[in-house]
């Protein structure tokens, strides 16, 4: 049996360079995001609840949905687990000690190696498919409502905002500047099955992404960017975001130089499992908001 | 010169058996963890929600409307359960949904005491900022507040608007 939803939030780290990068982010959405690692608190954020017996009854109610393997939650957890785990496990050990100080970028170089432009690509495109199925899966829509989804995306708040955030200015402004959306789809746009196999991301997940074969998943990968490209340009503007300003936000805790961004995406790649820690916190409001209406 | 190292010594050696006794001691078991024993016997399937529940997308045809500045924008559709959230210029209000409760008795063991009524069903506060109602014995509509200003009696006279009479007939 996995792990109770309780333990899985209380569990979440406080503080690590995962923590570190987001809360850097904060200036795209100030105030969005808080990182609650208590599921007791999580519960009394989202329900606004004073009545302890009524905080019972909706923790424990949350807890069955969560083991219920037909209501999805388990699916959308293992989608945002292993869609960032490939190199996570490496950096997060290389990692341990450092958080408090800080990072010295150029210590790190000789254990990363760039993802070259085609692999980042398609690992942006992958995230935001994983985004799309796993938010099918927790509010019940169908698998491969793409056009709900992206009506969805203007109620994202708190964890999930900071996900998207994360995803434009980590996996797409860093590695690609302001181009990135431009980047991802002339790439999708050329992509052969055999390369879309090929990818590590793609195959930790693509059990769960629809499509009856690779051809039908990588048209679906394709019209899933394609739907999404217009918000997140939207994102892009309305926000102000630029490679600069998410650079300088970085700068706060990692030492880097200007020249090498290409090795500091690798380097957020190995260090952050952000998809993982802010799914988690999703999954839990999600089943928090779920119970309060259903005890 | 000694005296200054021994009582270092003595701070660190402090120090370092608080770490090691905080350590040591077991976290205590979560509130929720009763929950998770019962529902591990039970099983990983159809424990929480029950196969007979009416579909989720029966539900949304009994919301009440948008209507001039207010929007009602859907969130969760799930086996017995639809959920909604009621937003006023773009601000969140409250929270709807209608939830069948043959996935959770007990929910409706709060209405035993009802002596309040809205279009005819016994009605109850829930908790703090939640008030609901409970339709031809089976369905509970509730609303629960996520603004201030948004109190119990916008709580009674939104849940009014829902189509009570054409969802306790619901099979």
């Amino acid at each position: 049996m996995s792990k109770s939803i309780f333990e899985l939030v209380d569990n979440l780290p406080k503080n690590n360079v995962t923590t570190m990068v987001l809360n850097s982010l904060d200036f795209a959405i100030p105030g969005q995001w808080q990182n609650t690692t208590n599921f007791e608190q999580m519960i009394r954020e989202v329900t606004g609840e004073r009545d302890e017996e009524m905080i019972q009854k909706i923790g424990d109610r949350a807890v069955w949905l969560f083991n219920d393997k037909t209501q999805g939650y388990q699916n959308a957890l293992w989608l945002y687990q292993n869609v960032d785990k490939s190199d996570y496990a490496l950096g997060a050990a290389a990692l341990a000690n450092k958080v408090g100080s800080k990072i010295g970028f150029l210590n790190f170089l000789n254990r990363l190696t760039p993802n070259n432009e085609k692999a980042q690509a398609i690992d942006l495109a992958i995230k935001l498919v994983v985004e799309l199925v796993a938010f099918c899966q927790i509010n019940g829509l169908p698998g491969d409502s793409i056009g709900d989804f992206v009506a969805a995306l203007r109620e994202y708040e708190s964890d999930a905002l900071m996900r998207m955030t994360a995803l434009i200015c980590i996996d797409g402004l860093v590695p690609f500047g302001a181009d990135f959306i431009m980047k991802v789809e002339s790439t999708l746009n050329n992509l052969s099955t055999q390369e879309l196999n090929n990818n590590a991301g793609f195959s930790s997940v693509s059990k769960l992404i629809p499509g009856n074969n690779s051809e039908g998943k990588l048209q679906f990968i394709s019209n899933s960017f394609e739907a999404v490209k217009s918000w997140m340009i939207g994102f892009v503007s309305s926000h102000n975001l630029t490679q600069n300003e998410v650079m300088k936000n970085l700068s706060n805790f990692v030492e880097f130089s200007e020249d090498k961004l290409d090795y500091v995406a690798a380097f957020l790649d190995m260090s952050t499992n952000y998809f993982e820690h802010t799914g988690t916190q999703s999954i839990a409001r999600s089943l928090i908001s779920r119970a309060m209406m259903e005890v | 010169m000694k005296n200054k190292k021994i009582s270092s010594f003595i701070i660190s050696f402090c120090l370092f058996s608080l770490l090691l006794l905080s350590s040591c001691t077991p976290q205590p078991p979560s509130r929720f963890e009763g929950a998770q024993q019962e529902s591990i016997s039970a099983g990983n399937k159809n424990t929480a929600v029950d196969k007979n529940a009416v579909k989720g997308a029966t539900f949304n045809q009994f919301f009440p409307s948008n209507s001039g500045e207010y929007e009602r924008v859907f969130t969760q559709e799930k086996g017995g359960f639809v959920q909604a959230k009621l937003k006023k210029n773009g601000e969140d209000l409250a929270i709807l949904a209608i939830f069948d409760t043959i996935s959770n008795p007990s929910a409706k063991d709060d209405f035993k005491n009802s002596t309040d009524k809205i279009n005819g069903f016994p009605a109850v506060q829930k908790g703090s900022n939640s008030t609901a109602v409970l339709v031809g014995d089976r369905y509970q509509v509730s609303i629960r507040s996520s603004n201030n200003d948004f109190g119990i009696e916008e709580r009674k006279e939104w849940l009014s608007k829902f189509d009570l009479n054409s969802l306790s007939k619901v099979k």
